[in-house]
């Protein structure tokens, strides 16, 4: 789209879809579209950003797209670390950010029906003020992330133990499809509810993983569950290897946990914003220091409930050597004037500050994925011996998933993004984290940038890739949907 | 306090309602950043960039998501509304990968520069510091050519010529005080300090806080050659007018010895108090004090009772001048709750998350959709507390509600806090 007569027709047309005032070809809008603003992964080039209203809307820009043959990208905030949704090959970012309401909430069937690009604190705050009684699982994200767009690519929610990743917490879809046409994927293709996605042919998951890659989502179901009164825990491990011991026991005991997750000193450090390095070691069971810091959160019905779940996880601690506190108690661990920011860390979206250490140069990228349990102390020790091989800090997190089916951890690098060169430094650095996490076998990259996607698929199974493909080509003849991201 | 069934939710969500700064857990700021303020955008190129676009900024009540924060970037909805896009098109200007426009010169001032967004950021440095490099980057854009906006020059050019920006005769600047202008004294322990606003505008609400100045037998005076304070221009990046302003204001007060300055309007408030002495350094012994915090020390102190009841339900309007810019969020309100009969409610969003009524920053003149929006929203928010009359200590807030009001034929009472008083006063 280089001539500019086609900009100015395209412009118009997509002018006359969604209104003048949100279409934009403005470099000064469109700059904000082409980074994925904290991560090392390098910017694109959009020409058209819009901003639409409703599914009507969606579907006609895409026709557009279609006719025309110009890439489109689904947006909601651009901040997935992955890059996924920076546009590599021009054409149009969708960003849906105005399609933000719940439609329905069933309180019978727990589910809400909500539009494509609704954030988590748009969906968090809808439910607190309207359904007190239920909650959304939710990502350790910030508020102003969307919500679907964790869903489909598998993101960790703050109820992974119940329900595994956020794909599982989707009962069905509303798509328009690359050429324009719009489906319904789950028990709402046959009927008025979206409870589930039974009985039919299960379609949505010709729209989960693809990172948006095969159409734009416009509505989905999610499972909401009971709001219930909770108990978190401070699980403190000598080593990993110690504490995932420990998390691999809870796991199986039977106490309702309802979320499981751990960092390690070097993550605990730079939330508490320790800046001198020095004071930081990679390797704190080398200087007598903890390196497993678990949360655990327990929800009951009633206090003796929550007493019994908490007998038996101090018991199954100290059995251990170890040690768990109840999260408040555990408030000393932070510098007076940060207790506030520990207390964030039980209540999600979180902010991006409690994340890693912003004020390093506000870049951080992880490099992570999904893992069997028995891989994810190997996984942790080599991909910390290649962040400290590159000078970088080894932050790590990681979580125990679907009541402990499977696990995620993920190494993270903080970084000053203002620096072109310490940036690329990270870019290498994460690239040899990647590789290391893959030796263990078990590890395939979530949300992946276009290099971990090709890796990802190194090791895929030549006919199941090819599978992939046809279908992809199938639903994408014209390969206008988010191209570039390794496909 | 937020409405009952409000508060009781709030306090069930997170256990923690803190009056003033709403629901949060964040309760201090690590203080990591320690920077200057009323600095250049050079100055404050190194934490722009920090920025990770999280939306935080885009929501009240922490933790909690309640409600928006921001004017512009819920009118516009594009990222570069909002303050995490506003941050990260500086740090492209700053480093170079974006040039100055006409387009990115409108995005920057399309921002009433009312702090809410960063009282919701806790990011350190951005949280303490990003009014001022929004500040910044338009002297920067003045600077530069592409600042003010055409409506913002207009004015600018009626201070030059008449000293007000209302485009009005400096010598009817005192027109509303009729045959009283011709007794006032040269020299007094305090000065009024009327306001363009109040003077040209919200007549009302200068005759009121007079009226009660008056009533309580202070010696006190209203200066014949008071200027703007230059607020209209320095939110717009138009430091050199604003500062001879200053400079003329300065000059003028210390002609009649007075040790106390009283003012009207929030904006004034602001300038006199803090952007004088920070911004412009210059030096002046004499104290500021807004109208409404004066007269409640009074009372406090017992010189003053208001005895004729007013009964209605009021609900309060923090201006951003005294509010988050100030930190003055409860004299006003305890003002309001000594008038006997009157009934103060909140609106949801108070205080540190109070919802901008979108005038400022030169906003009401360049950007009136903007204003317009902000404003009916406002109205709509007081109007929901079941309140007959939305207060408000600033005449430039008092002059966008009831601009929208009119427009929008809401039934809804706007009135200045003082203007209760002096109605509450015995006569």
């Amino acid at each position: 789209m280089t001539k500019l007569v086609e900009v100015d027709k395209i412009h118009e047309e997509l002018a006359g879809i969604v209104g003048e005032r949100f279409v934009s070809n403005r470099p000064e809008e469109l700059f904000l579209y082409h980074w994925d603003f904290v991560t090392a992964e390098e910017p694109g080039k959009c020409d058209f950003v819009v901003m639409p209203e409703k599914t009507e809307e969606v579907r006609k820009i895409v026709e557009l797209a279609n006719r025309e043959k110009i890439p489109v990208v689904p947006w909601i905030s651009g901040i997935n670390i992955g890059g996924v949704c920076i546009p590599r090959e021009g054409g149009i970012v969708v960003d849906l950010r105005r399609m933000n309401r719940v439609l329905e909430v069933n309180e019978d069937d727990m589910y809400a029906v909500v539009e494509g690009g609704i954030t988590w604190g748009d969906l968090k705050g809808y439910l607190l003020k309207n359904h007190p009684d239920l909650r959304a699982g939710i990502t350790w994200s910030p508020p102003g992330t969307g919500v679907i767009s964790a869903y489909i690519c598998y993101g960790m929610l703050d109820l992974g133990m119940v329900g595994g990743t956020g794909a599982e917490f989707i009962n069905g879809l509303e798509v328009v499809l690359p050429n324009g046409k719009v489906v319904r994927v789950g028990s709402c293709m046959a009927s008025d509810y979206w409870y589930g996605r039974q009985p039919l042919p299960d379609l949505a998951g010709l729209f989960i993983g693809w990172e948006g890659t095969t159409g734009i989502i416009t509505k989905a179901g999610i499972k909401l569950w009971p709001n219930l009164p909770r108990r978190d825990y401070i699980v403190l491990g000598k080593t990993v290897d110690a504490g995932i011991s420990i998390f691999k026991k809870l796991a199986k005991a039977g106490l309702g946990i309802v979320d499981m997750c751990f960092l390690n000193y070097v993550w605990l450090t730079a939330t508490q914003g320790v800046r001198d390095n020095e004071k930081i070691p990679s390797e704190p069971e080398k200087a007598g220091l903890p390196d497993f810091y678990g949360l655990v959160t327990v929800t009951g019905a009633t206090d003796k409930e929550l007493d019994a779940k908490e007998e038996t996880l101090m018991k199954i601690c100290s059995e251990q050597g170890e040690m768990a506190v109840r999260f408040g108690d555990a408030v000393g661990i932070y510098p007076e004037n940060q207790i506030g920011e520990f207390l964030t860390y039980t209540s999600t979206p979180i902010q991006l500050y409690t994340v890693w250490d912003f004020t390093r140069g506000g870049g951080g990228e992880w490099t992570g994925g999904y893992v069997s349990s028995k891989h994810i102390v190997e996984m942790y020790y080599k991909m910390r011996q290649a962040a400290i091989r590159h000078g970088m800090r080894p932050q790590f997190y990681g979580r125990v998933m679907f009541g402990g089916h499977y696990w995620i951890g993920r190494m993270n690098i903080s970084f000053n993004k203002n620096d072109s060169e310490e940036t690329e430094r990270a870019r290498r650095c994460l690239m040899d984290i990647d590789e290391e996490a893959r030796k263990v076998g078990s590890f395939i990259r979530y949300k992946p940038p276009p290099w971990a996607k090709a890796r990802n698929f190194e090791k895929a199974d030549p006919n199941s890739l090819e599978f992939m493909r046809k279908i992809k080509k199938l639903i994408d003849p014209n390969g206008i949907m988010n191209p570039g991201q390794g496909l | 306090m937020a409405r009952p069934k409000e508060k009781e939710l709030l306090d069930k969500i997170m256990g923690k309602y803190i009056p003033g700064r709403g629901v949060t857990e964040k309760v201090t700021i690590p203080d990591r950043v320690s920077l200057e303020r009323y600095e250049s955008l050079e100055y404050y190129k190194d934490q722009v960039y920090r920025c990770g676009k999280c939306g935080q900024c885009r929501y009240t009540y922490q933790n909690a998501y309640l409600a928006r924060s921001c004017p512009s970037g819920e009118l516009r909805k594009f990222e570069s509304y909002y303050l995490g896009g506003r941050n990260l098109l500086l740090w492209g200007l700053t480093s170079g990968q974006l040039r100055w426009s006409d387009a990115l010169a409108e995005i920057l001032y399309h921002c009433t520069l009312c702090g809410n967004c960063t009282q919701q950021c806790q990011l350190e440095g951005i949280h303490t510091y990003a009014l001022e490099w929004l500040s910044a980057a338009r002297e920067k854009a003045v600077e530069e050519g592409y600042g003010p906006m055409p409506e913002q020059k207009r004015y600018t050019q009626s201070v030059l010529d008449e000293n007000n920006p209302y485009i009005e005769k400096h010598d009817e600047r005192l027109n509303w005080l009729g045959n009283k202008k011709a007794k006032l004294p040269k020299k007094a322990d305090a000065v009024y300090f009327v306001g363009c606003t109040s003077a040209y505008r919200q007549k009302k609400i200068a005759s009121s806080t007079f009226d009660v100045l008056s009533h309580l037998g202070k010696d006190f005076t209203v200066m014949q050659d008071e200027w703007c304070c230059g607020s209209p221009l320095i939110w717009t990046g138009q430091v050199e007018v604003a500062k001879k302003c200053a400079e003329h204001n300065i000059k003028e007060i210390e002609k009649t010895s007075a040790e106390l300055v009283i003012t009207s309007c929030s904006g004034c408030y602001r300038m006199l108090k803090e952007v004088y002495r920070d911004k412009f350094k210059i030096d002046y012994e004499f104290e500021v004090v807004h109208s409404p915090v004066y007269v409640m020390d009074l009372i406090k102190k017992g010189e003053l009772t208001l005895e004729k009841p007013i009964n209605k339900k009021v609900t309060y309007h923090d201006p951003c001048h005294i509010g988050r810019h100030m930190g003055i969020y409860e004299p006003p309100r305890e003002l309001l709750q000594r008038i006997p009969g009157l009934e103060l409610v909140e609106m949801f969003r108070n205080r540190h998350n109070a919802w901008c009524c979108g005038a400022g920053g030169g906003v009401k003149s360049s950007f009136k959709e903007l204003a317009s929006f902000a404003a009916q929203e406002r109205l709509q928010e007081a109007m929901a507390t079941g309140a007959e009359i939305l207060s408000s200590a600033c005449p430039f807030c008092y002059r966008n509600l009831s601009d929208a009001k009119e427009e929008n034929k809401m039934d809804i009472q706007i009135m200045d806090v003082m203007e209760l008083v002096q109605m509450s006063m015995k006569t």
